[in-house]
């Protein structure tokens, strides 16, 4: 497990009201590592935020661990 | 000495949210500043012949200066302004918040966490700012961020640092139960930001003076505008004004 999904987890969980129902899956794609996030539907709102800025946020620092790393990856939260 | 001339007008989405917006600008409550509203707007039906609602905002003349803003940093108004339907992460700012000791010693232990899941090498420093807001407003509690090549956690027009502190301070709120307006920093960037945008803002309103020509800035977060207004608020011989909408609002020097 890299470390780029326990970042998403970690943030995710710290935001939600329902931790245990945070599901991060990490697809490596040929090109980019993909994050695929799931929360409970209430909780929906609380990880994308006013205009997405909860998620932009997410996927600005998931970006940094990524170029540490020297990898390409996409967030999204289904 | 609060300028009789100092007026803002500011359009946003609605009156309300144009309203916040500029009183964080200017760092004033609702109460020192006399309101006029221009254009109230229209909905429009999804954002089709929709009209953005514009104030006037004019500072109050008071024999003495204006009051010190209740909440010190104003690092979001615009976008946590309580209109969209979407719920809300952020419990609302009551006025009671604090940057008491549990809010940061929950602030970094989330901040450590952040980094080393980042793979981040840094330590973080608790400081209090006083270097990052107005002599008569309380300093806020920094986490300041130090170590080695630290670049990458400001980004480009310190994307990345608003992010992290963003999520910091979303994560502490959510322990708190309050919102919690911890700083995040990186190498005191902050401070030296904000003097370098002070000396521009005084270099700026001598260039628009001497060519009577207003100035146009480079796009700034609310908090920067607010750093370029206040440090132009005593200035005789120059108003600021934010032009444009969201990432793209501008302050703009115009010479009177």
């Amino acid at each position: 497990m890299s470390s780029m999904k326990e970042l998403v987890e970690y943030m995710a969980k710290a935001v939600v009201n329902d931790p245990d129902s945070v599901i991060v899956r990490e697809i490596e794609g040929s090109s980019a590592t993909i994050f695929e996030l799931s929360v409970k539907p209430d909780d929906m709102g609380r990880v994308i935020g006013k205009q997405g800025r909860v998620a932009n946020a997410m996927r600005t620092l998931l970006r940094v661990a990524a170029v540490k790393e020297g990898k390409r990856v996409t967030l999204e939260i289904v | 000495m609060a300028n009789q001339n100092e007026n803002l007008d500011v359009s946003a989405k609605s009156v309300e949210e144009a309203i916040e917006i500029g009183l964080a600008e200017l760092g004033l409550t609702r109460d020192e500043v006399d309101i006029q509203i221009l254009n109230e707007g229209k909905r429009g039906l999804f954002g089709i012949g929709s009209e953005e609602a514009t104030v006037r905002l004019s500072v109050r003349s008071q024999g003495q200066p204006p009051a010190p803003p209740p909440e010190p940093s104003t690092e979001e108004p615009a976008e946590t302004a309580p209109t969209a339907s979407i719920p809300e992460t952020e419990p609302a700012a009551t006025g009671t918040e604090s940057n008491g000791d549990d809010a940061v010693s929950l602030a970094k232990k989330h901040l450590e966490n952040v980094l080393q899941l980042m793979g981040v090498e840094a330590t973080v420093e608790v400081r209090t700012a006083a270097d990052l807001v107005e002599q008569d407003e309380e300093p806020p509690a920094v986490l300041d961020i130090t170590g080695n090549d630290l670049g990458i956690l400001i980004g480009r027009r310190s994307e990345t640092l608003q992010a992290l502190q963003y999520m910091i301070r979303l994560m502490v709120s959510k322990d708190t139960g309050r919102w919690e307006r911890v700083v995040v920093d990186v190498e005191s960037y902050r401070s030296r930001r904000r003097e370098s945008l002070q000396k521009m803002a005084h270099r700026m309103a001598e260039r628009a003076v001497a060519n009577q020509e207003r100035v146009v800035l480079e796009s700034m977060t609310p908090y920067e505008r607010r750093i370029i207004h206040i440090a132009l608020r005593d200035n005789p011989n120059v108003y600021t004004k934010s032009i444009g909408r969201d990432s793209n609002r501008k302050v703009t020097i115009i010479p009177k």
